[in-house]
């Protein structure tokens, strides 16, 4: 185990390493002045030179490299240009509201995707199944952003349930928080439902056509314990994983849901630095989205271990 | 007779008690959420030239002049001035009834320390540029001096692009986007929370200015009804209007035209039409063939039709007007108009061939608005007509920006002129100074402007003026297509709301 951590951790920093180069080089290919942006259209070639000098614009590519590395091996990802703060406190300000928002999704996607999985797995090719497997078509098609707006317009709208967006943090008014988040995660959950329902439903058919079950079945124990006992377990690695690969769509998705929803997280952060070239903010916030994808693949990996014995981290 | 008498008494009692009921009607109380597109940068108003900022910060914070509902300057914190006869001193007695939101009394000290800073770190120079000196002359006295006279410096002053505004001596110490946001206006700043609000609340201790009779643009008398006033930053369109309909917001800042047509046949909601709210403008790169032959713009100017262009671009929200400034305007002007909106092509075609344009594409570059995407495209269609081939490169507003801030790599580029005509003539002047906008230095505006900011009798500024616009068209520096608005829309319990550049949240109040 400690092996595996070790040499997880340091592939992890090689990828880091990789991300941050990358995501400097993007930027610096993506058009565009943060200068000219952040000025009006009448500002004068000295306001702008002004500005890109403070910025640290004007230093040639490898000098503003050097010096993008040199600060976040000290921690340091850099001011934001328009925020008025540091990248990293942008970023923590906004981080707990994302992974919620996130984790909500989640929560929701897999307990509704594993239950709709396993009862079309268990009623393999009668109706059920094909219900199911429908409504899975039918979410994997829909945009996150048109199904946020038509939440918005039956539950805020209409039926006047819930708040249209905003938010309220929760130690501000739990039930407040609460009734903000329900449609947004709602939204972000539900595209991944059909995600992780497919594979609940493969993996829980394979398993389910395994010699033990039918063994299991065979000694007359009830269905439910039978499919939750013996053959749920078993199919939770493949679940597991595509529980991984969903975590890193829901942060992506979170995007476009926070925007939506004006929901302060994330997601708003990098889009908002996208359209003002906040290039700090961005740089800092790629670099940053990828240490939360490496964490979870790294979790996702040791609890493989933790369900299924046979698996060894070594 | 009698009856007629009888009658006109009644009518007179009717309407007397209807402006009676109507006085009765404004009530103090209510909380009021603002739908705003994009999250203000900063709320330190003097480093910040967006309109997201100057819709919070100018509920905040006062200036020592300010505009009134035709833009002129008219004193706020300032009690009037004295200019010298040379135009370079000018004197600025300071009301003394003025308490900022943190108790403290104005005093002169306030005043050149928030203008000191500004020469400093404001984020737009220009306007202070002409200052030598600022003193305080007294507890409640300023005077500044100008390196030459200026007829502008009233203008700058009072100017709300990124307004001069009035800080505390101590917070006017600190760095940019440091200070504690502390006004004087008749709101006070409660709490910023990022990506998601401001929220502000009536300052009871707010003195309005005496010389003021009621709203009347950014001057005039503030009345707060409202407890609180919340700005929500909403990206998306559908969701603001969502909002609304839910109740979650009192106010979208602005809506589309089918939604505002919606809305408007709905009698929860009230509509407003805020225009002029811009001048779409049309930009040639004049520092390269073919845009840099004056035959060539002459051509494509006589070619548009510019009521094509903004019944495309700005359906049931436009007007057409030669003029550079809007309507009211003091030196508002039609000289020129005769080659304005011609749509004529035998001429543009006559011009076109007397041209060094022998075919090719030109670039039309724009940025994804919407609007400014249709004017590129009628634009494109028309001269196609008349022989140029236009091709046409959509990218977001930072590319756009960073391409037309160059001498290559386009001809054509289009987008609004807002806050410029609601300056003046020294503002819409300034952007082809230097030949900043067509990229090629252009001496008679040169001229004209230069002699414009030192002239300070207002018949020759005016012929100054006029003179300018004239050599607009004469020379097709650049074309206006017309003014746009925009639709803002509210609940119909918002009364008494008028609609101005900024949704301002003084003078309305909130029905139960």
């Amino acid at each position: 185990m400690g092996s595996f951590l070790i040499r997880r951790l340091a592939g992890a920093f090689l990828v880091l390493a990789l991300v941050s180069l990358m995501s400097f080089a993007l930027i610096w290919l993506v058009p565009g002045d943060p200068a000219a942006a952040f000025l009006d259209a009448s500002a004068t070639p000295e306001q702008i030179a002004t500005l890109r000098s403070a910025l640290g614009l004007d230093l040639s590519l490898p000098q503003q490299m050097l010096g993008w590395y040199g600060r976040i091996l000290s921690g340091d990802l850099g001011q934001s240009i328009l925020l008025n703060r540091s990248v990293s406190a942008a970023l923590i300000e906004r981080l707990p509201v994302t992974l919620v928002l996130a984790a909500l999704a989640l929560a929701f996607a897999v307990v509704v995707g594993v239950t709709a999985g396993l009862v079309a797995a268990v009623n393999h090719n009668r109706w059920p199944d094909q219900a199911v497997m429908t409504a899975v078509l039918l979410g994997l098609s829909v945009p996150d952003f048109w199904l946020g707006l038509v939440m918005v317009l039956v539950f805020a709208v209409s039926l006047g349930w819930l708040p249209s967006g905003g938010f309220t943090s929760f130690t501000q008014s739990p039930s407040e928080w609460l009734r903000c988040m329900i449609l947004p995660a709602l939204t972000l959950g539900l595209v991944q439902v059909g995600f992780i329902a497919r594979m609940a439903r493969a993996s829980m058919l394979d398993t389910l056509g395994q010699d033990y079950v039918r063994t299991a079945d065979a000694k007359g124990l009830a269905k439910l314990r039978v499919v939750l006992g013996h053959a749920l377990p078993n199919a939770l690695i493949p679940i597991l994983t595509v529980i991984g690969i969903v975590s890193g769509a829901l942060l992506g998705g979170a995007v476009i849901v926070e925007q939506v929803f004006s929901i302060p997280g994330i997601g708003r952060l990098i889009v908002g630095a996208i359209a003002s070239r906040d290039f700090p903010v961005l740089q800092g916030g790629l670099l940053f989205l990828a240490v939360v994808y490496l964490s979870i693949n790294l979790v996702v990996d040791i609890l493989y271990a933790v369900v299924d014995p046979r698996v060894r981290l070594a | 007779m009698a009856k007629h008498i009888i009658l006109k008494a009644a009518v007179i009692a009717v309407i007397a008690l209807g402006g009676a009921q109507a006085a009765l009607a404004q009530r103090k109380g209510g909380e009021v959420a603002i739908g705003i597109s994009q999250a203000p940068p900063s709320l330190d108003a003097q480093i910040t030239s967006a309109q997201a900022a100057r819709n919070v910060t100018l509920h905040i914070f006062e200036t020592l002049y300010a505009r009134d509902e035709n833009a002129k300057p008219v004193p706020e914190l300032a009690e009037g001035v004295t200019i010298s006869p040379d135009g370079k001193t000018y004197v600025f007695p300071i009301r003394k009834d003025v308490a900022f939101h943190n108790g403290k009394k104005l005093d002169a000290a306030d005043v050149v320390a928030s203008l000191e800073r500004y020469r400093k770190i404001g984020a737009s120079p220009a306007l202070v540029a002409a200052i030598d000196t600022v003193k305080a002359s007294g507890e409640h006295e300023v005077t500044v001096t100008l390196k030459q006279a200026q007829s502008t410096f009233l203008d700058n002053l009072s100017s709300p692009r990124a307004p001069i505004a009035i800080y505390p001596a101590s917070e006017a110490a600190k760095e940019a986007g440091k200070i504690e946001i502390i006004g004087t206006g008749p709101y006070k700043f409660v709490e910023y929370k990022p990506d998601s609000h401001v929220k502000l609340a009536r300052y009871d201790a707010y003195a309005p200015n005496p010389k003021g009779t009621g709203r009347d643009g950014f001057a005039g008398k503030k009345e707060a009804f409202l407890d609180s006033v919340v700005f929500r930053f909403m990206p998306e369109g559908g969701a603001r209007t969502a909002a609304l309909e839910a109740g979650q917001i009192q106010f979208n800042e602005t809506v589309d035209g089918p939604t505002a047509k919606r809305l408007g046949t709905d009698a929860r909601f009230t509509v407003q039409k805020v225009v002029p709210f811009g001048l779409q403008v049309i930009k040639f790169n004049q520092a390269q063939p073919p845009a840099n032959d004056v035959n060539f713009r002459l051509a494509v100017q006589a070619a548009l039709d510019m009521e094509e262009i903004m019944a495309i671009s700005y359906a049931d929200i436009y007007q057409m007007d030669p003029s550079w400034l809007y309507p009211g305007a003091a030196f508002h002007s039609t000289i020129g108009g005769d080659k304005y909106n011609k749509a004529d092509l035998k001429l543009a075609k006559e011009l076109l061939g007397k041209s060094s344009y022998k075919g090719g594409k030109v670039t039309f570059i724009v940025d994804n608005l919407r609007a400014n995407v249709d004017t590129a495209t009628v634009v494109q269609q028309k001269l196609k007509e008349i022989g140029i081939e236009v091709e046409i490169a959509v990218s977001d507003w930072p590319t756009v920006s960073k391409i037309g801030f160059t001498p290559t790599n386009w001809t054509f580029w289009t987008h609004g002129f807002g806050i410029e005509p609601y300056e003046g003539p020294g503002s819409v002047m300034a952007p082809w100074v230097n030949g900043l906008s067509q990229q090629a230095k252009d001496p008679e505006i040169d001229r004209i402007a230069a002699a414009f900011n030192a002239e300070l009798d207002e018949s020759k500024r005016k012929a100054l003026y006029d003179a300018f616009q004239k050599h607009m068209y004469d020379a097709a520096v650049a074309m206006k297509a017309g003014n746009y608005g925009i639709f803002q829309a509210s609940t119909a319990k918002l009364k008494n709301f008028k609609p101005y550049r900024i949704p301002r949240m003084w003078g309305v109040w909130l029905e139960p």
